[in-house]
């Protein structure tokens, strides 16, 4: 709900993402924090941004597949890992510039996610979630079967540096700049997908495809453009995966990473873009004080061997995902929107 | 005006003297003092390798502090190891290095296998910081002009040593016939089938691999598969992929009637813990482990008695088995590496591309490494050493774990 006094009176405003002075303030501040952190922190904040954003553009895409079309996908590290290998096939034996090698990989990746959702014409739920898990099984077998010349095999595939006008973003700051501005259009294409005639089908397929299609919805096209999309957003990601780590094997892209991927939107909340880049953040925070917490205490606290430290670091991190899940399933996002809610609202309780 | 003069000269020098003291403090002290570089230290407490961190770590931190104190100290060099959770993980290793760097300015960093190479290869040659990893190499990193180095051969390098051992042990002129289980969960097993397919290929009078088979990442029941060689007349079973591999193999073997046909299997899921696995170690009776450095076989070793040293004299608090000297084995590289460094360019002159030249340009004898690996030497073609070095093997009989061979030369291999 918006303050009092603030009301749309077009279609436009009550569309519009940024509604309030102050909201445009606060993005403002966070994009200028966000283009300023190479200059004011360290090179590791630098680094965990980098791999929150690459992440971040992977797990937008399960939200538009999952969260808002309601298709289970389990298999969005496979959609992730055929775009990073199509872009380093692109750029390596194409010699593709990285700013077309990029989007055409995030196309390879949709056509591999296409063939997954025209399976979700048929099925739905556990059946659906088994036949994306097949995905993952199909991404390692064909890389590892097919002759090692066309997609490296067990050698995974080595690429250079992307580079756009003779610059090079081969180091930590300029790889994360890259990521940054791409990551910035793929979420702005998010949002405007959420609220476009295409969100609000979506919407609808996702919570009564029997229905929708009774209200003349296209119902087996929704959920294969739910799937393209998907796995677009997964490509993409892959893609500046590739140009990030400049290798690609399959064992970056597994099946715990794309469960790690359904448990940023769940706990950042399904259905939300903004969930979903909480989530991320959330998680990816949480893995990462572990691993720089750990270590500290290891060497603080000499009677704490390492393998105890990070066994039950770990452990916490799983029951504070637990704890999400039976507490508050719909996510950090629909609790924040209750707390600014009861703010706007008081005095009064609704 | 004399009298001043005298007082002022007498003066001068007493302070020349005090300043010559002084500084001849100060050089002692500095004689004494330690310079101190630090290595960062790659381990995996939460994945797939949790089991057998604790013990590869504290040998790891056990021979930096054994070598600070007894060689680095009288170089004025000390070297620090600080770990960090990888959970094995490629995005987690490429997030966290770049801090790691920043932070501690490493001199080495010590690996756990795959998925730090993976993550690090293409940027250590700008970061100039080698990673000495604790495995035996793999096909897909047999590139030139590396900063990855591994300590052992590749896997197949190191089966290849124990076919043409075997081979000619047998006395017959008859090729080993060799059923392979591997698996397609991780490519560095397919790298070492693949590598080993082509070194039968090559070598069609030592061995001939009658089929590979592939199994789930823990597979409990093998038993038709291994049936499958059996019938195909393998004499030798090869399993490198995992300790439950090692145990449903040996179960299918057991239940087909079929011990007689030995399984040969590497340092990371050896005849100890396979016997463990399995409940007791003498049903691992007949069975083989090679690899190319020092086997946790009981009796004194050079290898054994450095580590009875470090356990007594440096606050080691592992187990004596093949995770410990894989820990042990690359941090006795690396500190060796940056003795002849401190040798070559000082106590001030230790760097990441100095470590490297080292490691490239000064060959290691066993003897530097009390035993814990055999000769190794460097050159620029490879990761790992290509020839010249040598494999152990091990076997289990009536129960008790034996050194069986040692210093089994490794063949020279082709690239597959």
């Amino acid at each position: 709900m918006d303050p009092a006094g603030v009301f749309a009176t077009s279609f436009a405003k009550d569309q519009a993402l940024i509604r309030t002075r102050s909201q445009a303030v606060a993005l403002g501040l966070f994009v200028i924090a966000l283009f300023a952190l190479p200059l004011i922190s360290e090179v590791r904040w630098v680094a965990i941004m980098t791999s929150m954003l690459i992440t971040a553009v992977v797990v937008m895409g399960l939200q538009i597949n999952t969260g808002l079309a309601g298709q289970i996908n389990l298999g969005q590290a496979a959609f992730m890992g055929v775009g990073a290998y199509a872009t380093a096939l692109l750029a390596t034996k194409g010699h593709l510039p990285f700013w077309l090698a990029l989007p055409i990989g995030g196309l390879c990746a949709a056509l591999f996610g296409l063939v997954f959702g025209l399976t979700a014409m048929r099925i739905k739920g556990f059946y659906l979630a088994l036949t994306t898990i097949a995905a993952q099984i199909l991404f390692h077998f064909f890389v590892l079967n097919l002759p090692a010349k066309w997609l490296g095999g067990s050698n995974g595939i080595t690429l250079e540096p992307a580079q756009f006008l003779g610059f090079v973003f081969n180091t930590d700051t300029r790889i994360y700049y890259l990521c940054l501005v791409v990551a910035f259009i793929m979420i702005a294409g998010a949002y405007g997908v959420a609220r476009s005639r295409h969100g609000r089908i979506f919407a609808a397929v996702r919570d009564d495809d029997v229905a929708s299609g009774m209200m003349g919805i296209n119902v087996v096209r929704t959920k294969v453009l739910a799937f393209l999309l998907g796995a677009f957003y997964a490509g993409i990601g892959g893609g500046l995966w590739a140009y990030y780590v400049r290798f690609v094997a399959i064992d970056q892209f597994t099946l715990i990473h794309s469960i790690w991927f359904i448990a940023m939107i769940i706990v950042g909340g399904m259905g939300s873009v903004t969930g979903a880049l909480i989530g991320v953040f959330v998680i990816r925070t949480a893995q990462e004080t572990i691993t720089i917490v750990g270590p500290s205490l290891v060497e603080n606290f000499s009677f704490l061997s390492g393998d105890v430290v990070f066994a039950v670091m770990n452990i916490f991190l799983g029951g504070v995902i637990a704890a999400f899940l039976i507490f508050e399933p719909r996510g950090l996002m629909h609790r924040w929107n209750i707390v600014k809610r009861s703010y706007r609202m008081w005095p009064y309780p609704y | 005006m004399k009298t001043n003069r005298a007082k002022l000269s007498a003066m001068v020098k007493l302070g020349q003297r005090g300043a010559l003291l002084a500084s001849t403090l100060c050089l002692g002290g500095m004689a004494q003092a330690q310079t101190t570089y630090n290595v960062a230290g790659l381990a995996d407490f939460t994945g797939p390798f949790a089991d057998i961190m604790k013990d590869m770590t504290g040998c790891r931190r056990a021979v930096l502090d054994w070598w600070s104190e007894e060689v680095g100290k009288a170089q004025g060099v000390a070297l620090r190891i600080k770990d960090f959770d990888t959970r094995y993980d490629v995005a987690q290793v490429a997030s966290l290095w770049p801090g790691i760097k920043s932070e501690l300015n490493p001199v080495a960093v010590l690996g756990v296998g795959g998925a730090d190479t993976n993550a690090l290869q293409q940027r250590l040659p700008s970061d100039k910081v080698p990673l000495v990893q604790s495995t035996a190499g793999y096909g897909f990193a047999w590139k030139g002009d590396n900063w990855v180095f591994n300590a052992r051969a590749t896997y197949p390098h190191e089966a290849a040593a124990f076919y043409v051992w075997m081979q000619k042990k047998s006395g017959s002129p008859v090729p080993l016939k060799v059923g392979v289980i591997s698996s397609e969960v991780s490519p560095a097993y397919v790298d070492i089938h693949k590598g080993v397919e082509k070194f039968a290929k090559d070598n069609p009078k030592i061995i001939e691999v009658v089929e590979t088979i592939y199994t789930e990442a823990q597979p409990t029941d093998l038993t038709q598969q291994v049936s499958r060689l059996v019938r195909k007349g393998a004499t030798v079973l090869q399993v490198f992929n995992n300790t439950a591999s090692v145990v449903a193999t040996r179960r299918a073997l057991q239940s087909l009637g079929k011990t007689n046909i030995p399984i040969v299997v590497s340092a990371h899921n050896g005849l100890l813990s396979s016997g463990k696995a399995l409940g007791d170690l003498s049903q691992m009776d007949g069975n083989f482990e090679v690899y190319g450095m020092a086997m946790a076989a009981e009796g004194a070793t050079p290898a054994r008695d450095f580590f009875e040293k470090l356990r007594s004299q440096y606050k080691l608090q592992a187990a004596y088995n093949s995770a410990c000297i894989m820990g042990m084995s690359q941090a006795m590289l690396t500190v060796r590496a940056v003795e002849n460094v401190v040798k070559v360019k000082g106590a001030g002159g230790v760097t990441g591309e100095e470590v490297r030249a080292a490691l490239l340009s000064t060959p290691m004898p066993t003897e530097r490494s009390f035993g814990l690996l055999p000769n190794i030497k460097f050159n620029n073609d490879a990761p790992f050493p290509t020839s010249g070095t040598a494999v152990n093997i091990g076997t289990v009989e009536k129960g008790k774990y034996k050194l069986l061979e040692q210093n089994v030369p490794v063949p020279v291999l082709n690239k597959w």
